[in-house]
């Protein structure tokens, strides 16, 4: 019987180390399709080592592996400790630990072996799909579980985007996922054509919003206050922006599809909302950067908040530039180029990878009770992170705006003027640069993972046991 | 007198112990650093393009005549010396939020130290290749956000951990702005401004 009075901190650790597994695996997966793109021919001939193929370990190694893990890991953490209580039904969430880390390594196999279902951000196959439903359905009931078991009345704001990450990832995985299986390794979407088209994109468009944005929100409401000693700058703006933003990215999607075969005042609602989604997403980022402004004393002892305040600039960024993606007369540029992998990058590696790595460097110390390795590796981490988010930033921006601009010319008969062949050869200095970018942001994250590793050595998870706190509200409930 | 691009090269430990005793005024700064900082970059890329051509993606090598590669170096040296100027007073702005100086003189004295390396790396617009002005691209970046994040708490008399802040924000709106811009840009070629699209 687990005692009642402690923390369930194991489990955390534990996805903490397969989050990082996951980072080099995925981001060292990125850094070899980036050369494959420079020199074509190191695939040597096999399929399985095909940019293709590789592409989609890529992604699904960082965003599920990589950042779902984190995410889990960063829940537990945090709902118990918001919470008061330990996490509910302990056994599901070493479940959701071990199924979800498997799913995503046999998806993984399944993806270098062929089988996709061609959905972006959604490759894996029914198997897995019904696989992640299940493994999805336990995370809930041991997030919601736990909450409902709360000895703190109100829901602290990093549980609602949390929570909201865990409800509408579910439904979005559930429609977009639906299809007739041909074979164990094959089968065809429910939806055709256009209608296909759209639901893709409610759904890949929404799991940038409440996994890759909502999700890492919520990490960052917990976590900042807790570096920074002091509470969130505005409670009452977090929760406005919550609904705000909720509310808004849902009808986002469509202006992935612009100017394709889906009704025009569909593309043109997808552009009015992602732009009204530019005020939620700068709110939290003011929130942020005040909350951090207050508490700048903390900054020299602790590198880990280094990475956070980088992580809100970049999240402006990204946040500002979607929005201007997404207007159709820029978007008719800069669609189908590599304008779109920068901007998907600036949020992934400065956003979603700095929160995380500032994340870490707090919370990996605290688990096994121990100083961080070496502060002097974390600085240095931080300078590789930096530059190489720059330099990955600065060369897709380069190569998409001269591709779209190449991509439209026409000659003086109105003809194209340049083949698509001759675009791609003309992009490799660009790439190359890519590359370099790419592979100094891993070189970061393999020092962070063994400075962690130094960390850990020879230590397990400490105990925490739940501090009998009386909050200002339930002390006025009692005399009431 | 201190001249800060030529100190930047050859001071190394010694750079910011300097910075921090400069004492100009604003508008000797302006003339003695940042006009000479704004100027080099357009002088190579006339000489480059000049000599070789400019060779963007797939096009072939462009040529342009000597009036418009005049045109074009006037008005980069413009909108350098505007950007410059621009972002002292952005720093400026930001100042009183981290308990920086409010001193115009230090704040142009911060950007033209981090412009430095950008204008040297700018020798690669004498051969103006995109390959060989990308590959410049990699040490000088890096080397002018060390000079931002190290630079930035002494020369404008803050903490390093608000200083730390402040120069991120900094890359923040700098990032933010760039994106505006390139936005702009293809907001004015979509409506018919510019080259001739297909659309």
């Amino acid at each position: 019987m687990p005692d009642p009075n402690v923390y369930n901190d194991r489990v955390v650790t534990v996805l903490v180390v397969l989050s990082l597994v996951w980072a080099i695996a995925g981001m060292g997966a990125g850094v070899f399709i980036a050369a494959e793109l420079v020199w074509p021919t190191i695939d040597l001939g096999q399929e399985w080592l095909s940019y293709g193929r590789l592409r989609t370990l890529h992604t699904n190694g960082v965003i599920f592996g990589f950042g779902v893990s984190a995410l889990m890991a960063t829940a537990f953490y945090s709902v118990q400790r918001t919470s008061h209580v330990p996490l509910f039904a302990p056994k599901l969430a070493w479940f959701c630990c071990i199924a979800w880390n498997l799913a995503v390594l046999l998806g993984g196999i399944s993806l270098l072996a062929g089988w996709t279902s061609g959905k972006e951000y959604a490759e894996l196959e029914w198997p897995f799909d019904i696989g992640i439903t299940i493994v999805w359905l336990a995370f809930a009931v041991v997030f919601f579980g736990t909450i409902a078991n709360r000895k703190v009345k109100a829901i602290y704001v990093s549980n609602w985007f949390y929570g909201a990450l865990i409800i509408v990832i579910a439904m979005l995985h559930v429609v977009n996922s639906m299809a007739i299986p041909i074979t164990i390794g094959k089968s065809y979407s429910l939806f055709a054509g256009a209608q296909d088209a759209i639901v893709q994109w409610w759904y890949g468009h929404n799991a940038v919003g409440f996994l890759l944005t909502g999700g890492f929100l919520g990490m960052l409401y917990y976590f900042l206050p807790k570096h920074a000693d002091r509470p969130i700058w505005s409670y009452r703006l977090s929760i406005v922006a919550f609904w705000a933003f909720t509310y808004s990215y849902i009808w986002a999607g469509p202006h992935h599809l612009h100017y394709n075969a889906i009704p025009e005042w569909v593309q043109s609602l997808g552009m009015v909302m992602s732009i009204i989604l530019l005020a939620p997403s700068w709110a939290t980022m003011v929130n942020g950067v005040m909350t951090v402004a207050g508490a700048w004393e903390k900054l020299k002892t602790d590198p880990a908040l280094k990475f956070i305040v980088l992580a809100l600039a970049f999240y402006g960024l990204a946040t500002f530039e979607g929005p201007m993606l997404s207007i159709k007369s820029v978007n008719v540029v800069s669609h189908f180029t590599d304008w779109t992998v920068g901007h998907v990058h600036s949020g992934a590696l400065g956003w979603n990878a700095m929160i995380t790595f500032g994340t870490f460097y707090f919370l990996v110390p605290r688990l096994v009770g121990a100083a961080l390795y070496s502060v002097r590796l974390a600085n240095i981490h931080f300078w590789l992170a930096l530059a190489g988010t720059m330099l990955y930033v600065l060369s897709m921006w380069g190569a998409g705006v001269s591709q779209g601009l190449l991509w439209l010319s026409l000659d003086e008969l109105g003809e194209l003027s340049y083949g698509f062949r001759d675009i791609m050869a003309s992009m490799t200095p660009y790439y190359a640069l890519r590359f370099v970018a790419g592979a100094i942001f891993l070189s970061g994250a393999i020092l962070m993972f063994y400075n962690f590793v130094k960390t850990m050595e020879n230590r397990t998870t400490v105990v925490r046991r739940i501090p009998d706190v009386t909050t200002a509200r339930s002390a006025v409930e009692a005399v009431a | 007198m201190t001249f800060v691009p030529i100190d930047v090269l050859v001071q190394g430990g010694q750079l910011f112990a300097r910075l921090e005793q400069a004492t100009a005024s604003a508008s000797v700064v302006v003339f003695k650093d940042i006009l000479p900082l704004a100027l080099i970059p357009p002088i190579f890329l006339y000489l480059g393009s000049l000599q070789f051509g400019w060779q963007i993606g797939a096009e072939d090598v462009i040529r342009l005549n000597q009036a418009t590669l005049l045109m074009i170096s006037v008005c980069y040296f413009l909108a350098l010396l505007l950007g410059f100027i621009g972002l002292a007073i952005l720093l400026r702005w930001m100042a009183p939020t981290y308990a920086a100086t409010l001193e115009m003189s230090r704040h142009l004295t911060l950007v033209a130290t981090v412009a430095t390396p950008m204008v040297v790396g700018s020798i690669a617009h004498l051969y103006p290749h995109v390959f060989v002005n990308m590959l410049a691209i990699i040490p000088v970046l890096i080397w002018s956000m060390f000079l931002l994040y190290r630079g930035l708490p002494i020369v404008l008399r803050t903490t390093p951990q608000q200083g730390m802040l402040m120069a991120s924000s900094l890359i923040g709106i700098v990032l933010v702005a760039a994106v505006t811009l390139l936005g702009i840009t293809v907001v004015l070629w979509t409506h018919g401004f510019g080259p001739s699209l297909g659309l």
